[in-house]
């Protein structure tokens, strides 16, 4: 139920920017996901449309990218992609472990006329 | 690339300066409805209320029931009610730090919505998250929900006791845990019984200690 809150920052987000860039129209917004905030694509757009049904954006696209979680090993410095909740380095098997990707909640970007 | 939750994160690193500047610790405790935040709560105000300045931040999403059993230790008590939402965010945390006298604060518990999945994604500018899990609730909690006990800096499994009457596998779930974040200190208790509660009170006190 998180995608509720998330979809309506987003939405102030985007609006914002249509105000600033004087847009008439947003036409898509394009966003990355990482695989550890566990969104679910569908609730997300549905929370988002709602948020934006009355405004410049009610027809945007939404487009969502989730990338999957990957850790650099402070040891032996490699990185890898964690699978199956496994927060080991595959080379060394060192934990002591730092996050580089999959806490994403990024806007991409937004496109509008 | 802007991050979208920005604005609770601008917020959140607000509330961490302003607490670590009156040497206060905040706990943001996060469980599922019922894994036994509240009794957690009882019994470690028994225990430390006479030793540490406790305050803490009830969020429930529609009454003050847990606050009712806590008002009983006199300890300043701030409910915040979601109205429906699933999670705490750090905008309601800001607004109710003026009702405590932060300079007479030793640590601040928050005990956040009943859920696993979204107060793990909002930042309220804790010094860090705990979370409780219970036996009853089945030993795949680790598994299903990797980023809170990857970002927690210890676990609680409460209900030890009960143990016996459900299919509650210990190794399971300490092997799960251990796969997602190695270190993590693991306190088994039950707080109804007192089991365990006796490593818990001295770990938090270090941690209220470390703060001055």
């Amino acid at each position: 139920m998180h995608e509720i809150r998330i979809a309506e920052d987003l939405s102030a987000i985007v609006l914002e920017t249509a105000r600033n860039e004087s847009l008439t129209k947003v036409t898509k917004v394009n966003i990355i996901f990482g695989q550890m905030i566990q969104i679910v694509p569908d609730i997300f757009e549905f929370a988002f449309r709602e948020t934006v049904r009355n405004s410049v954006a009610r027809e945007a696209e939404v487009d969502i990218e989730i990338v999957p979680v990957k850790m650099k090993c402070m040891n032996c410095g490699s990185d890898f992609q964690v699978k199956e909740n496994n927060f080991a380095c595959n080379v060394c098997s060192s934990t002591d472990l730092d996050i580089i990707q999959g806490k994403e909640l990024f806007i991409k970007s937004i496109e509008g006329e | 690339m802007k991050n979208i939750l920005d604005r609770n994160q601008n917020k959140a690193d607000e509330v961490r300066n302003l607490l670590s500047s009156k040497k206060v610790l905040m706990v943001n405790i996060i469980s599922s409805p019922g894994a036994g935040k509240t009794t957690l709560l009882e019994r470690t105000c028994e225990e430390l209320g006479s030793k540490f300045r406790i305050g803490i931040i009830e969020g429930d999403i529609t009454t003050d029931r847990d606050a009712q059993r806590l008002k009983k230790y006199n300890i300043p008590i701030v409910v915040i009610n979601t109205e429906g939402g699933c999670h705490l965010d750090s905008h309601s945390i800001s607004k109710v730090l003026d009702s405590f006298d932060l300079d007479n604060l030793d640590v601040l518990f928050v005990e956040n919505v009943g859920n696993l999945i979204c107060p793990s994604q909002f930042d309220l500018g804790e010094t860090f998250k705990l979370a409780v899990v219970s036996t009853t609730e089945g030993d795949d909690k680790p598994g299903k929900y990797p980023m809170l006990f990857r970002e927690a800096r210890a676990v609680l499994l409460n209900k030890i006791d009960l143990i016996p009457y459900t299919n509650f596998n210990f190794d399971s779930f300490s092997s799960d845990l251990k796969k997602i974040n190695s270190q993590i200190p693991l306190f088994e208790i039950s707080s109804t019984r007192g089991d365990g509660l006796k490593g818990w009170y001295d770990w938090i006190e270090d941690e209220i200690n470390k703060m001055h």
